[in-house]
């Protein structure tokens, strides 16, 4: 019976709620609110966000976090597939909008954030990385450029701060001769892209529950083939496993 | 079997949010309330407000034009009546019309507007039947707007200050 409520559930994990937690990123990444009309503005992800959703892509890859072999292959059902792949859809778009959330909108800041992106994504290519580090490396580089973004250059350019703030804003556009220009929006685009941002991370980490909870089945299908053996190479097997210099 | 059931139906709904979340950014709604007037369209439940319609027809013929659009806007805000787009366009015809000259910038938002009435008319023709106009086909506005835009010789004859409005 609780085997049958852990497929169930699980069922439910990867084919209703992360594609659902991931669409949501993809829709509420792109939107911001005006600071003056108080309207919506949808923006569409730019063409740097999806080469860094790429990138990211294959870091989760690399990171263990999504297994294609493991997801996708002849021998699981088409149905299976089907909903595997779309998962690897949202995912994508996900990984972009939520990018699109945290950087700028136009001006140099959107150049140096790209920059600092896809240098950071790029070394870590390199990197040797698990599941848990690759998180945690993840959450750390969405957390400073929201803090970038939406604390310090959205104080910065506010339109309802003090003179402080707008001489200090005025002066660092003086000193760019007006290259950081920058959009202004309002307050709550910051608390739409915090939960943006939360929910990204939370389906990253749920995902990653997901895929460590394959290993069961992995095992299972070991010790299924290892009953198909015969006496003699089950004997081999066992044997070789207890000389493994490894262990 | 469930485990099939959850992931068609899973399958399903995540495609038509997908959907859903592909028409937003098609249509970049600025409220919500323009969310809901979108999907009304898209439903093909849409309607206009027939107050706001009838108070910018009063006040059409009261010649208080820009109020009138005003409330034409407010009576169809999804711009996908051709009966409001046409009178839309009549208000920018009448507002711009002048016995010396023609207000340019007036004339081509009618041109928009009347061109909106003539795509959303299902019927072949658009005719208006309000013995009020003295236009009552699309295709005569739209006529009348694009002369209106024209440079030529004829702008510069006196007897011009003779002709009528419509």
């Amino acid at each position: 019976m609780s085997q049958t409520n852990r497929s169930r559930n699980r069922a439910l994990v990867d084919f209703v709620v992360l594609p659902f937690l991931f669409l949501t990123v993809a829709l509420l990444g792109g939107l911001r609110v005006g600071a003056e009309s108080r309207t919506f503005i949808f923006i569409t992800p730019p063409l740097v966000t999806l080469l860094l959703a790429t990138l990211s892509m294959l870091l989760f890859v690399r990171g263990g976090l999504l297994s294609f072999h493991q997801w996708v292959g002849s021998d699981l059902p088409p149905l299976t597939n089907v909903a595997h792949i779309w998962m690897f859809i949202t995912i994508f778009f996900a990984s972009a909008q939520a990018f699109n959330s945290v950087l700028p909108e136009r001006g140099l800041f959107h150049w140096l954030f790209s920059f600092f992106f896809l240098w950071t994504l790029w070394n870590n290519q390199f990197s040797s990385f698990d599941t848990r580090r690759l998180l945690r490396s993840l959450t750390i580089l969405f957390a400073t450029a929201f803090v970038l973004k939406h604390i310090l250059l959205a104080s910065l350019y506010s339109p309802e701060g003090g003179w402080f703030k707008r001489a200090a804003g005025t002066l660092l556009q003086g000193l760019t001769l007006g290259s950081l220009d920058t959009s202004t929006f309002a307050a709550v685009t910051g608390y739409i892209a915090f939960f943006t941002l939360a929910l990204y991370v939370a389906g990253l980490i749920l995902l990653a529950f997901a895929v460590n909870g394959e290993t069961p089945v992995v095992t299972h299908t070991l010790v299924h083939e290892y009953q198909q053996l015969s006496a003699a190479q089950r004997l081999a097997v066992r044997e070789a496993i207890i000389n493994d210099p490894k262990d | 079997m469930q485990t099939k059931i959850i992931q068609v139906a899973g399958l399903i709904f995540t495609i038509v949010y997908a959907a859903f979340i592909v028409w937003i950014y098609a249509t970049e709604p600025r409220t919500f309330k323009e969310v809901t007037t979108g999907a009304e369209v898209a439903a093909g439940t849409y309607e206009i407000n027939q107050g706001n319609f009838n108070s910018a027809l009063s006040l059409f013929r009261h010649e208080q034009f820009r109020a009138a659009r005003d409330e034409w806007q407010r009576a169809d805000p999804a711009q996908r009546d051709a009966r409001t787009q046409f009178y839309i366009a009549y208000s920018f015809y009448r507002e711009g019309w002048g016995r010396v000259y023609f207000d340019q910038e007036l004339f081509k938002q009618g041109v928009e507007a009347v061109n909106r009435a003539i795509d959303l008319s299902s019927a072949s023709t658009l005719t208006i039947d309000d013995p009020d106009l003295h236009i009552h086909t699309a295709a005569e506005l739209k006529a009348e707007l694009e002369q209106g835009l024209e440079r030529n010789w004829s702008d510069v004859n006196p007897l011009k200050v003779l002709r009528t409005r419509k």
